[in-house]
């Protein structure tokens, strides 16, 4: 699945250059400048699975929060189905690490916290549509008989799970996912990639996934992205193919997936190295970087 | 830790040394007796099939709540016997036993005086309270989501805080005179700050990442408020409501001591310098029990609007 060919790509990001301001600190008084991404420039068509890498601190949230439209970018644009994002929207769904649950509402009622209001096209669901809307997909994401349930009653795989069925339920097209497994054990996270790709090839959703996982990377996704150590810049766009995912077969072990997985390492490699030397770390929804004052020291020293 | 062991502890703990024998023992036995349960079905007692057991526990049960309520037997004991064998008689004149003091308070209900003032009462604390919950809750809301307003309103508001309710009554008295708006008044001052405090501290904590989720779904700033940060403070917000419903009574006593004609801070004053010795611990009574009422109710309703914040983590595993 080549970029860019045929009618217009789904998402389209050109030339995006996102850079935050840092207030001026103790150590750093007269404040500077965060370059977080630098020329950005990605096409993805629709129904595509692409994954996304980078060392800490690349722009990857950064990125996603672009897309979502919680942010907008300093230059460049965002094109979703051809039109500029202009804020978040119900054709886009956000899936984050850290589940961001409502701790004060059942599964079901999260599930259904997306279709309660007027909806993009002035559709409103009622309550019973609502309730039966969330069990349908509490079902897809295998939580069936967990309706009632609140976020503390459920473990981490669940909650992500109910995360999911949340992203879902009000059916947007692109599903946009900050590193959504990096908290889970091993067994649960390799369960719900699995799972994804499956609720994948039954919705057909655009997705984009964040990850640190060179291994979920290139399971998961048909394109993996390696963006450079900051600021972000699209270091090389990998494709991948594994044939036959869906298969009960261990993928892991198959030759080309290890070759894929190698080049992907390659590519990260270097540049992991780079952002650690440099100290970089996970810039925060503000705009600010713990480490940002030293780069700045070493920058002078240079 | 097997079954037999287990049994034979129970078994020498039943009887008084149950009852006397120190809460942390007992408690884990009882705990000990559930998990053995629970892990072997087999060990759940049928209805019948152990009767012995169930004796036991019941037993357990029994013994707790007597230790629990110990303390109070204790000292209601002392209340009743104590001036009669321990005070010398010019004491006594000042501190009469229980029995005495439930006669006195039985006369108040009878001839409708005690309904009379607690009437008076419940109306000005309930009229406080609701005023200065309202009033509070709705600042707070404000402060708490408009950080200019914050900065201005919150050096005045520290200092109104720290400032001793009690110690404006004069004020309020001057002021409002000695009637019905003074008392409300400074009730609805001493329960504003708790309800405030909380109020703001509940908006404030609210997760980021919450807010971060529901923007992403296109909430405007209306529903975000609505949807997410008034639930995820109202369990704040609730403590703060409890907090000021008991200082809402404290207060409110004080103020009926000093300037009233009515009320059960006034009955007990009243009482006293009528050397009504009896109605004045008839009053007391009355008003430590409508505290704990008071703190028992709000204790619910914020436990029940707290349902989902309690045993985080507890129960995932």
């Amino acid at each position: 699945m080549t970029s860019g060919t045929g009618p217009i790509p789904k998402i389209s990001l050109q030339n995006i250059t996102k850079k935050f301001t840092v207030r001026p600190s103790k150590d750093n008084p007269e404040g500077s400048v965060l370059t977080a991404l630098d020329g950005i420039s990605l096409d993805v068509s629709a129904g595509e699975f692409i994954t996304l890498v980078g060392p800490s601190g690349s722009g990857k949230t950064t990125l996603l929060d672009l897309l979502a439209g919680l942010t907008k970018p300093d230059t460049g644009q965002v094109l979703v189905d051809g039109r500029e994002v202009s804020g978040p929207g119900r054709d886009r769904a956000v899936v984050f690490q850290q589940y961001a649950l409502f701790p004060w509402r059942t599964a079901a009622a999260n599930v259904s916290f997306g279709l309660e209001g007027a909806g993009s096209d002035g559709k409103r669901y009622t309550r019973k549509e609502r309730a039966e809307k969330a069990r349908e997909y509490l079902g897809l994401v295998g939580l069936g008989g967990f309706e009632d349930r609140y976020p503390h009653e459920l473990s981490g795989g669940m909650k992500q799970r109910v995360a999911i069925a949340r992203s879902l339920a009000y059916e947007p097209d692109i599903l946009l996912m900050d590193e959504p497994f990096a908290a889970l054990d091993a067994q649960t996270r390799e369960q719900l990639q699995t799972e994804l790709l499956r609720i994948w090839a039954t919705t057909g959703k655009t997705i984009i996934f964040i990850t640190h996982g060179i291994d979920e990377a290139v399971y998961l996704g048909q394109r993996v992205a390696v963006l450079s150590s900051r600021p972000g810049r699209l270091k090389e766009i990998v494709d991948i193919d594994l044939g036959d995912r869906s298969g009960d077969e261990d993928v892991r072990s198959n030759p080309a997936f290890v070759e894929h997985r190698h080049k992907v390492w390659s590519l990260l490699h270097d540049e992991v190295r780079r952002a650690q030397a440099a100290g970089h770390a996970k810039i925060q929804p503000d705009g600010t970087a713990p480490d940002e004052t030293r780069t700045i020291t070493t920058g002078k020293a240079a | 830790m097997s079954t037999p062991t287990l049994t034979n502890e129970t078994e020498t703990r039943t009887g008084p040394a149950a009852a006397t024998g120190e809460a942390t023992a007992q408690h884990k036995t009882t705990e000990q007796h559930k998990t053995t349960a629970q892990r072997n079905p087999a060990l759940r007692p049928g209805p019948g099939k152990t009767p012995a057991y169930r004796l036991r526990l019941y037993a357990l049960q029994g013994g707790k709540a007597v230790w629990g309520s110990g303390a109070i037997i204790l000292f209601l004991l002392l209340w009743e016997l104590g001036p009669t064998y321990l005070a010398p008689a010019s004491t006594r004149v000042f501190l009469p036993p229980l029995h005495v003091v439930l006669e006195a308070l039985g006369t108040l209900i009878a001839n409708g005086q005690l309904q009379n003032h607690l009437a008076a009462s419940l109306s000005r604390s309930g009229s406080g309270f609701g005023i200065a919950v309202v009033t509070a809750v709705a600042l707070g809301l404000l402060v708490a989501w408009y950080g200019a307003l914050d900065r201005f309103l919150n050096p005045l508001l520290e200092v109104f805080r720290n400032t001793a309710a009690l110690a404006l009554l004069p004020v309020f008295t001057l002021l409002l005179g000695i009637g019905e708006t003074s008392k409300i008044s400074i009730v609805a001052y001493a329960a504003f700050f708790p309800v405030l405090l909380n109020t703001i501290a509940g908006v404030r904590t609210v997760d980021p990442l919450l807010i971060r989720a529901a923007r992403s779904l296109g909430l405007s700033n209306f529903q975000l408020f609505q949807k997410v940060i008034l639930p995820s403070a109202v369990p704040t917000i609730f403590t703060g409501i409890r907090m000021a419903g008991t200082s809402s009574i404290l207060v409110l006593i004080a103020a009926e001591m000093v300037g009233a004609k009515a009320g059960l801070g006034y009955l007990i004053v009243n009482s006293q310098m009528s050397f009504l010795i009896p109605d004045m611990y008839a009053g007391i009574l009355t008003v430590s029990l409508l505290g704990l009422l008071v703190n028992y109710l709000l204790v619910g309703v914020e436990r029940h609007f707290s349902r989902w914040r309690t045993a985080v983590g507890s129960r995932t595993a």
